[in-house]
């Protein structure tokens, strides 16, 4: 069996992961085929629209449906209740601040019951086991399933159950999973991945929480990244956009500019994957 | 990607540009190693005119890093552009490299 030539993966970054379509529209254009594709969290949404076909401009106005800043706006009162009076109320794991209504409904109209088999391109999507804090990578089943997995992002979305484990987002076990790529055999990895913005102001509790959650997971990119690139026996491409305006989680009005700069960084690394591509093995070649 | 060695008093100094990656990483390696095996370990990479470093670019500096550390001797950085010095704080070598701004002060960093 030959081993995948080009992988992708998408890290987690909400709105910034639409700068993968540039990515994509890159690769499209100079006829580089992706041959395995994985995706985390916000990247989760795209590394799937990828996966089951759709075209740049396709991939971009569906996420651009899915993704808006009301899919948070309704705020689980029941929830915020039982954290006050968990005694009182009953507090359960299956905790999130904001309804989940919305988000689960654009998930089913942007991907309705596809399954991993539906996939053009080999799919992989993680999420982290809320009870061991493993990594979970989702690879069978309905893909809206495994994209609200990886997408539950703590206290705002409630975790989400996948083939009978209970899971929370992906970037809490690593934000850029270019580890399934590797235990998948790729060759060349183009790993697109962002960090998380420092909060400018620490104006309230939540601001102050994501503070610390943008400390944790900016640290393990950097120790997930390294540990992978050394570990890998070829090549990891990494490709991490420097956005030209501050991005915020659901500045979707951003996506046009998202993906121009997202192609533009991956226009940077072409000459080297050329080159590179064409020193690859035959058994691997795409 | 070109190699040039030099020696600076006690400290040899190679001036790499170019790019360092999975294609060049092998010559790079192995000047670099033939240096340290010729004695000369306090070893200061000139990376003014690198363009680019991949995994396999951030391999040989690991490799260099322990072989030049194992010696009694060590492994330091010049000059990095600001693209190549996202890849280094990325992969968090500039937690373990010491890295200079300028190549005098470098060099001047190596004690004897």
């Amino acid at each position: 069996m030959n081993a995948p030539g080009v992988a992708l993966v998408i890290g987690a970054g909400g709105v910034k992961c639409a700068a993968s379509i540039g990515l994509q529209r890159c690769l499209n254009h100079e006829k580089i085929p992706i041959d395995l594709v994985v995706g985390c969290s916000g990247g989760a949404i795209y590394a799937a629209a990828i996966a089951l076909g759709h075209d740049p401009a396709s991939a971009a106005g569906m996420t651009a449906k899915l993704w808006t800043r009301d899919v948070t706006a309704a705020t689980d009162r029941g929830a915020l209740a039982r954290m006050v009076f968990p005694k009182l109320l009953g507090f359960t794991e299956r905790f999130g601040l904001k309804k989940d209504a919305l988000v689960n409904a654009r998930l089913k109209e942007g991907f309705g019951d596809a399954t991993f088999a539906d996939c053009k391109i080999p799919l992989f999507i993680t999420a982290t086991d809320f009870k061991t804090g493993e990594q979970v990578t989702i690879s069978e089943g309905r893909i809206a399933d495994a994209v609200r997995a990886s997408i539950a992002v703590p206290f705002a979305f409630a975790p989400w159950e996948v083939n009978g484990r209970l899971c929370v987002d992906g970037f809490l076990s690593d934000p850029l999973p270019v580890g399934v790529a590797i235990r998948e055999g790729a060759h060349v990895i183009i790993a697109m991945g962002f960090e998380s913005p420092n909060q400018e102001r620490i104006t309230s509790g939540g601001r102050f929480a994501f503070q610390l959650s943008t400390i944790m997971t900016n640290n393990l990119l950097k120790a997930s990244f390294a540990f992978h690139g050394l570990a890998h026996h070829s090549e990891v491409i990494a490709v991490i956009p420097q956005f030209s305006q501050r991005i915020r989680l659901f500045d979707t009005e951003k996506i046009p500019l998202l993906i121009d700069e997202g192609e533009a960084a991956m226009r940077e690394q072409l000459p080297y994957l050329r080159r590179l591509l064409m020193s690859v093995p035959a058994t691997h070649s795409a | 990607m070109q190699i040039t060695i030099a020696q600076h008093d006690h400290v040899t100094v190679a001036g790499v540009a170019g790019s360092i990656d999975a294609l060049t990483a092998d010559t790079l390696v192995t000047a670099l190693l033939n240096e340290l095996q010729a004695g000369r370990t306090r070893l200061v990479m000139h990376f003014a005119a690198v363009e680019y470093t991949s995994s396999a670019g951030l391999r040989v500096l690991l490799t260099t890093l322990k072989d030049a550390r194992q010696r009694g001797g060590d492994l330091r950085l010049a000059e990095i552009r600001p693209n190549v010095k996202q890849v280094l704080e990325l992969s968090g070598f500039t937690s373990i490299l010491k890295c200079y701004a300028d190549l005098p002060a470098a060099i001047a960093s190596c004690p004897k």
